[in-house]
């Protein structure tokens, strides 16, 4: 299953990720806290939207990512 | 909706109690909360904040002054006694879902407050904060999980100016500041002034979340 960055914001469609809480092979559960990721005034926790292990982390800390784009991938357990 | 008054309080205390609540908001336990405080001396660096900031770091260690970092969004600013700083702790899960619609909530309950405590504010579209005139008197910094808010604003009413003077606040070189007690020329009543705030945030909430337009809420 894809992690999309959710649409935060009508007016901000972008936000760079200020950290990823968990790394590739880690096992997660649903709505655990996956990354962080901050527009111009506001931090925003992406949480995970299932059971399963964080397979592949495709954008990494520091990155701008936009609203719709796919961060990363889990499989779901 | 509950208002939970801290009177004046550390910094880290009052975070420990705002992650308490956020949790407690985000399992149903607690209603919308609206926590005001006064802190005593403290930096904050937003995450934007990092080390790239400049401020005389030299003056707030003479102060004993502490700079802490923040998971809020945002550069950095100051709070001490006489500024009160609201953190909402405010589900959104059920309502509209967006952020620039939220900042824009705070900017404008804050500015109406102000308003009717005498201080000519205003929220602008071109920048953050709450404004008078070319001055900044509000500042903003927050942060969401799974919608639910926390952190939030900071509104200058009685306090000393001069550390600011001494930080580019939220990373704006060459911001000013300014306070209620300098718009006025004479000190608010914060117990007075925290009722306004408080009274005009809950009538806001209401009315910004039930589906009325913002812009028709403040005219």
């Amino acid at each position: 299953m894809d992690i999309i960055l959710p649409e935060l914001s009508g007016k901000e469609t972008e936000a760079v990720i200020t950290a990823w809480h968990a790394k590739e092979e880690d096992p997660v559960t649903k709505d655990q806290d996956l990354l962080e990721v901050a527009t111009d005034k506001a931090t925003f926790d992406v949480p995970a939207p299932c059971d399963g292990t964080l397979v592949k982390i495709l954008r990494k800390e520091t990155e701008e990512v936009r609203a719709g784009e796919i961060i990363a991938e889990i499989t779901e357990s | 909706m509950e208002i939970l008054d801290l009177g004046t309080a550390g910094y880290t205390g009052v975070l420990e109690k705002q992650i308490d609540l956020l949790n407690k908001r985000i399992a149903g336990e607690v209603p919308d909360t609206l926590i005001m405080v006064e802190h005593h001396p403290v930096v904050t660096l937003g995450r934007l904040g990092a080390e790239s900031n400049a401020f005389d770091a030299e003056y707030f260690e003479k102060q004993n002054i502490p700079v802490v970092p923040s998971r809020r969004g945002g550069e950095i600013t100051c709070h001490a006694p006489g500024q009160l700083v609201m953190y909402p702790v405010v589900d959104l899960k059920n309502r509209k879902k967006d952020v620039s619609f939220y900042i824009d909530f705070l900017e404008r309950t804050v500015s109406a407050s102000l308003n009717k405590i005498g201080v000519p504010a205003e929220h602008t579209p071109e920048e953050r904060g709450v404004w008078v005139h070319e001055k900044k008197i509000a500042f903003i910094g927050i942060a969401l999980k799974q919608w639910v808010t926390y952190h939030g604003i900071s509104v200058n009413l009685n306090n000393d100016l001069d550390p600011f003077t001494r930080m580019d606040p939220c990373g704006r070189k060459g911001t000013r500041v300014t306070s209620a007690k300098e718009c006025l020329a004479r000190e608010v009543n914060m117990r007075e002034t925290k009722k306004v705030f408080a009274e005009q945030f809950a009538r806001d909430l209401e009315k910004a979340y039930g589906g009325i337009k913002l812009e028709e809420i403040w005219t």
